[in-house]
């Protein structure tokens, strides 16, 4: 085992991992609900990352297990939005392909 | 059960969450059918929350099940099944298109932030402390309406302006009135 790999280090590089996944996917993705998959990817890491720090740090152990429970509670109001925007999207356009949704030709 | 032992165990079971990780996460990014993606995402979640148990941190992992496995997958799920094309497929990707330099750019886009960040933690991250103890549900409960009663109170607030934005965005006017 390499010396700098504690636990602290493996668990920061598996959310690093869900924000690169999800970074390449809002990219490559054309339709809103695949980008929006990518996002609830990159929020997820960044949860991981949060406890991690919490709890094999001497930082507050509560406050890094409340922002989390926040974070998926915004998780979960954005999703929500983000739904009805998708409607809203689909209904105006037809297509929920991003490359699609525009008003102005050129 | 030895120290050492668990502490082996405890990598293994790293290991397993990480595989589901990837495997979930490989499929959300890169299935070209949408229900497929979530369910890369599915496993991706279950994948996490196995990370919070090895954390010892048993009612955020309880949390990431209930909340986004529960609640979000299907929000999700209603937003595929929602975007149905006249053409009947429901919610596919059109990858093909796209290989070439869209997927160049994309790699270059995930791999910039993540290998500089990854050069940073493997550098510069402290020693990882032995596990604390576990944080009750109590504690937690009095730090969320003690010091952070406002943050709680916004959380609500934000949670109760996205619904109702929801069902304004979704209301039909009724047509030919």
């Amino acid at each position: 085992m390499i010396p700098a790999m504690n636990p602290l280090v493996l668990f920061h590089l598996a959310a690093l991992l869900l924000l690169a996944l999800g970074l390449y996917g809002i990219t490559i993705r054309k339709t809103l609900v695949g980008m929006l998959i990518s996002v609830e990817l990159m929020l997820n890491g960044a949860g991981l990352a949060l406890v991690a720090s919490a709890r094999l740090t001497p930082a507050s152990d509560a406050l890094g297990q409340v922002g989390t429970l926040l974070v998926m509670g915004l998780a979960a109001a954005e999703a929500t939005l983000v739904l009805a925007i998708i409607l809203v999207v689909f209904k105006r356009f037809g297509t929920s392909d991003s490359a699609k949704i525009s008003t102005l030709r050129g | 059960m030895g120290e050492a032992l668990q502490q082996q165990l405890a990598y293994v079971g790293y290991g397993l969450y990480l595989l589901l990780i990837i495997a979930g996460g490989l499929a959300a990014v890169m299935s070209t059918s949408l229900v497929r993606a979530l369910m890369g995402l599915i496993l991706t979640l279950f994948g996490v929350a196995g990370m919070f148990l090895l954390m010892n941190a048993p009612f955020l992992a309880f949390m990431q099940i209930l909340i986004y496995v529960g609640a979000v997958s299907v929000l999700i799920f209603f937003a595929i099944m929602l975007t149905k094309t006249p053409e009947g497929e429901a919610g596919a990707e059109n990858m093909l298109e796209w290989i070439g330099m869209r997927a160049g750019l994309a790699v270059l886009a995930a791999l910039t932030p993540a290998i500089i960040m990854a050069t940073l933690i493997v550098k510069k991250a402290p020693a990882a402390l032995a596990l604390k103890p576990e944080v009750t549900l109590a504690q937690l409960g009095e730090f969320l309406t003690g010091p952070f009663v406002l943050a709680f109170e916004l959380i609500s607030v934000v949670l109760l302006a996205a619904m109702a934005g929801a069902v304004v965005l979704g209301f039909e006017r009724r047509k030919g009135k």
